[in-house]
Order: structure tokens, then C-alpha cells, then sequence
């Protein structure tokens, strides 16, 4: 059975592939790019049921940007977005109070790396159910 | 650092002229009283009474208006603060030669009184203003005594205590005004001269002080991009070595697993202490609040909840009692609730099986005070001015856990100052230590 389909945009190779394996192993199709722009083009060609993507790429904010400018996409806004992060302490923003918050960060969850398997996969079920 | 020059400290010397001048107005007065009363010595009584209560007024409504201008944490500028220290040690003068006028002029040592002015004059307004109150204290005496000697201005002599026509001998009036003159000069030269020196050597302080504050965040800076490249490194090491753990790419057999598992644990560690070294310099850095008002009450019994598996686990009672007051406080929550639960975490870590740790919650005015106790095993002598540094560790607690961070109460201290609060432990009489901290209910305005 078909659970869904992923992209994870992150710029650490690493990381990705780890992510890559634990979501394959729970029976997710798996599709990854390495900065916003290569995610751009991947979201072209197959729209994913869910975007796990990583809070800072090249400069500290490229995943708020991308994830901005995703939501105020028709064609993406529909799209969850799980946010990764390290962020929370470089940049000095707490902001999980603020997860679900349109206004400031729109994404729906966020999760400080490094990510437990147990946990990546528990909450992308979690948002996959959401209506 | 508190400059000497600032306006802050110029208001400072300001009261402070106005109480000596309190203590000048009893003395005038007593000194009046005793002389005219059991010293043999004629003395125009009324006219320096008059004095007296003329300078009580004067220094009342000096009082007032000082206050009026300070008032509610209003600070003048230094130039408006310098302007009433000039005029007032400038009416000083003028009071001073008064009251020489009427009791003896040149006959009365008390002229030596000049010369605390000119002390005054030097320490607290600038070289050119303090040769101005000099020159002024000249014209002042030296007017007094020669128009005295002239016969211009009556004299009131001091029967009894000197020479009778003293007043009247030129070389005597002129030789006093003389030395009188360049004693005063001199004076202001000394001890300006000494206060620029000190003045100069106040600003050499401020400049290495500002430029340590520099290195010091260039440091910081440094340890942050590190600490964070680290991070990085680690969590992806992490995550892979967990997909294997899991035994998500094929089985593992009993050895393979067991050098994993010990594989995970040490980079978990390590990324705990980065995790505590990035939030620590972080908040170093930054040294921002993200102030809101909060329940207190909550953050203390999502602190305990915290802790209730592991002081269950080692059958440690934890008990609280809190002042039916406390619950809202200005501050930043997550922050505030990390440190009581560090502080709780720490007291159930040392303390072994079967101990007690109790935390007390009190109102004490405009702040708050919060002390964890426990039965543990205390903190040596030797180590207690230490235990708030970075990376210290107190040598027993280092047999018990080997591999603590030592940041901890370094977070704990600094969240706690942040706020405007303070931090402190005790060893407690029959076992264990108390950490206390208290914090302002209101901390926005304490805030560094």
C-alpha cells in the first residue's frame, strides 16, 4: 500500500540519506534535493503528500524563506511542511510556541535535529493524517 | 564602571553639600551660643543668627528644588547639575565672607574654611571653574578685609580673643591676603591636577574594561560557529548510527548491537553538552528576554512533573510548598522552568535512594524566592565558590555522574541574572545542599 510520498530538502547529504532510510523503512516514497531551488524543481515535477524540510541550508533563514514561499503558493500552501532544526539555538529563536502560526512560521511541526527514528516517523504519520 | 564626572554622582555630591551644609548651620549656631554665652568674646549675636536661619531657608529650598529635578528618576544633564554646583559653592563663598564679616574678619582663623571650598570646587567642576571660585574667594576676603582696614566696612572685632587693632595694619592685612591668595591657587592646582590624573586613569579602565567586553564576545562568537559546525556533524553521525541501531538496514547480531548502542550513548552525551554549550554562549551573546507574563505556579509543577519518574525510580520523596501569592511573574517561561528543572534534576541526581528533595516557593516583597533542598551528598568547601563556573564540577559530584557537563548552574546562573535575580547554594547543617534563587516579580525593569 502507497502511505505517501516525501521530499526531504536539506543540505546535509548525511542527514538526508539517514532520513531517507528511515522513511522507506516505514513504507514511504522517498524523494530529496539538496537546496531550495533543486526542491523547487522536484516539487514541479511530483507533487509530495509532505515536506520535511531543513531550517538552514546555505544562509541561516533559506528554509523560512522557502517554506514562506511555499504557503503563499496556491498550488504548495496545502502541502505540510515538517521543519528541521538546529536553529533554535543559533539564531536565538524559540519558536516552537509559534509552530502553526501563519504569521511568523508556517510550517506545520518543527523537530530539533538530530531526529529519532521512533519520533520522524510518528510525527510525518501525524501529519499525513491531518484533514 | 561609575565615572567620577557622570551627572549621576554629580547629584550625589550635590545632597551631599546640601547635608554638610546642614552640619554648617548647627555649628554656626552652637558656636554662637558657646561663645557669647561662657567665651568672653563680644560678638554681634543677632546678625549671625540671622545667619544661620537665612542659610536654613537657603538650604531648604535647595533641597526642594534638587529634589524636584531628580524627581522620579529623572536625571538633569551634567551641565544643568554642574551649573547648581557652581552657584552653590559660589553662594557658599559669599555666606562664608559673611559670616567672617561679622565675627572678626581678618581676626577669625575660621577664614582657613575657604580652602574646603576650594577642595570641593576642584574635585567636583572643571580647573577653570575652580580658579573662577578661587579668584572669587579673594575678592571675597581680600574686599573684606581691606575695606575693614580702610574703615570703608565697619569692623566687629573679636574683643577677647585677638589683638584689638590688628585689623588696622596694612602689613599684616596684606601679608594674611597674600599667602591667603596663593594658598587657595595652590590648592586648586594640587588638586585638580590629581583629579584629571584620576580622572584619566578612570577612563583607562572604562577603555580596557569595554575592550575586554569585546574579546570576550569575540570569544563567544567563536565558540558559537563552533560549537554549531560540531553540532552539525554529530546529529548526522547520530542518525545514522540510530537507523543501524534500529536494525532498519538488516540485523545485527548481540556484539554489533552492544558496540552501537555504546556508539549512540557517547555522541547523545556529546550533543547534550554542545546542545548546553550553544544555549549558554547563545544567551551570553544575545542577552535577550523574550519577556511575557506567565504562571510561575506552572512552570514549578511541569518542573516536578519532570522529574518524577527518576526521584520515583530511586524512591526520593519530593515534596513542595508554595506561597498561596506567587503565580504571575514578567520573564521568559522556557528559560525560567529550564532552571527549576535543572535545580530539581541536579538535587534527585545527587541525593541517593530513599533521600528527600524538597523546593519552596516564597513571596518576599518585589521578588521571589525559590530554594531546592536535598539529602544528598552536599558539596565540598573546597568547591562552593566555584560551582557556578563554566565547566566546573565539584569533585564528588564527578565520581557520581563522570560525565556531566558542568554547564548546568553556568545556565542556570545566567538565566537567573538576566532577570534580575540572584543565585547562591548552601551545604545544609546534617546532609545535602540548598540552591536558592530569587527573581523579580516584575523583572522587565531590572533587566541588565
Amino acid at each position: 500500500m502507497r502511505q505517501g510520498r516525501i521530499l526531504i530538502i536539506d543540505d546535509d547529504p548525511d542527514i538526508t540519506e539517514a532520513m531517507r532510510v528511515i522513511l522507506e523503512n516505514g513504507g514511504y516514497e522517498v524523494d530529496s534535493a539538496l537546496d531550495s531551488a533543486a526542491g523547487m524543481n522536484r516539487l514541479k515535477e511530483a507533487k509530495p503528500d509532505l515536506i520535511v524540510l531543513d531550517v538552514m541550508m546555505r544562509t541561516p533563514q533559506e528554509g523560512f524563506e522557502l517554506s514562506r514561499e511555499l504557503k503563499s503558493n496556491s498550488l504548495y500552501k496545502d502541502i505540510p511542511i515538517l521543519m528541521l532544526t538546529a536553529v533554535k539555538q543559533k539564531t536565538g529563536l524559540d519558536f516552537k510556541p509559534a509552530a502553526g502560526d501563519e504569521t511568523w512560521l508556517p510550517v506545520e511541526e518543527y523537530l530539533d535535529k538530530p531526529v529519532k527514528p521512533g519520533v520522524l516517523l510518528e510525527k510525518v504519520r501525524d501529519l499525513l493524517r491531518r484533514p | 564602571m561609575e565615572n567620577l564626572f557622570e551627572s549621576t554622582s554629580l547629584i550625589q555630591r550635590a545632597y551631599w553639600l546640601i547635608r554638610l551644609r546642614w552640619v554648617a548651620i548647627g555649628a554656626l549656631a552652637a558656636a554662637t551660643f558657646v561663645a557669647s554665652r561662657f567665651v568672653a568674646v563680644s560678638l554681634p549675636i543677632s546678625a549671625l543668627y540671622t545667619i544661620a536661619a537665612v542659610l536654613l531657608v537657603y538650604n531648604f529650598v535647595l533641597y526642594d528644588l534638587l529634589r524636584y529635578w531628580t524627581w522620579a528618576g529623572r536625571e538633569p544633564s551634567e551641565r544643568k547639575i554642574g551649573g547648581i554646583l557652581t552657584w552653590q559653592i559660589s553662594a557658599d563663598l559669599l555666606i562664608l565672607a559673611t559670616i567672617l564679616h561679622f565675627s572678626g574678619g581678618i581676626e577669625n582663623p575660621f577664614f582657613l574654611f575657604f580652602a574646603f571650598h576650594m577642595m570641593i570646587a576642584s574635585i567636583l567642576r572643571s580647573r577653570r571653574q575652580s580658579y573662577l571660585q578661587a579668584t572669587l574667594a579673594v575678592l571675597l576676603f581680600g574686599g573684606m578685609i581691606v575695606l575693614e582696614a580702610a574703615g570703608v566696612l565697619r569692623h566687629y572685632s573679636l574683643e577677647g580673643f585677638a589683638a584689638h587693632e590688628l585689623y588696622r595694619e596694612w602689613t599684616f592685612v596684606f601679608g594674611t591676603l597674600f599667602v591667603f591668595t596663593i594658598t587657595l591657587y595652590l590648592l586648586v592646582y594640587m588638586t585638580t591636577s590629581i583629579g584629571e590624573q584620576l580622572h584619566r586613569q578612570q577612563q583607562g579602565y572604562e577603555r580596557a574594561n569595554a575592550q575586554l567586553e569585546g574579546k570576550d564576545r569575540l570569544k563567544n562568537e567563536y565558540v558559537l560557529r563552533l560549537t554549531h559546525d560540531i553540532k552539525g556533524h554529530l546529529a548526522a553521525v547520530q542518525s545514522c548510527l540510530e537507523i543501524v541501531f534500529h536494525e532498519m538496514v538488516g540485523p545485527l547480531n548481540e556484539k554489533q548491537k552492544d558496540l552501537i548502542e555504546r556508539a549512540c550513548r557517547r555522541t547523545s552525551k556529546c550533543l547534550a553538552f554542545i546542545t548546553a554549550l550553544l544555549r549558554l554562549t547563545r544567551m551570553k551573546l544575545t542577552g535577550h528576554l523574550e519577556m511575557e507574563h506567565f504562571s510561575l505556579r506552572n512552570c514549578i509543577f511541569n518542573a516536578l512533573a519532570a522529574v518524577q519518574n527518576k526521584a520515583q525510580g530511586k524512591s526520593i520523596a519530593v515534596s513542595h510548598q508554595i506561597d498561596p501569592d506567587v503565580d504571575e511573574v514578567l520573564g521568559e517561561a522556557v528559560l525560567v522552568e529550564e532552571t527549576l528543572t535543572n535545580l530539581l534534576f541536579n538535587a534527585v541526581k545527587y541525593t541517593p535512594n530513599g533521600g528527600q528533595v524538597s523546593l519552596r516557593v516564597t513571596q518576599d516583597g518585589p521578588f521571589i524566592g525559590v530554594s531546592v533542598a536535598d539529602t544528598g551528598i552536599g558539596i565540598p568547601n573546597a568547591d562552593l565558590p566555584h560551582i557556578f563556573e563554566e565547566f566546573y564540577r565539584a569533585e564528588n559530584a564527578r565520581e557520581i555522574e563522570r560525565d556531566g557537563t558542568g554547564l548546568g548552574l553556568a545556565f542556570a546562573k545566567q538565566v537567573v541574572e538576566r532577570h534580575g535575580g540572584t543565585i547562591w547554594v548552601r551545604n545544609n547543617p546534617d546532609a545535602g545542599a540548598t540552591f536558592v534563587f530569587t527573581l523579580p516579580r516584575d523583572a522587565a525593569q531590572r533587566q541588565p
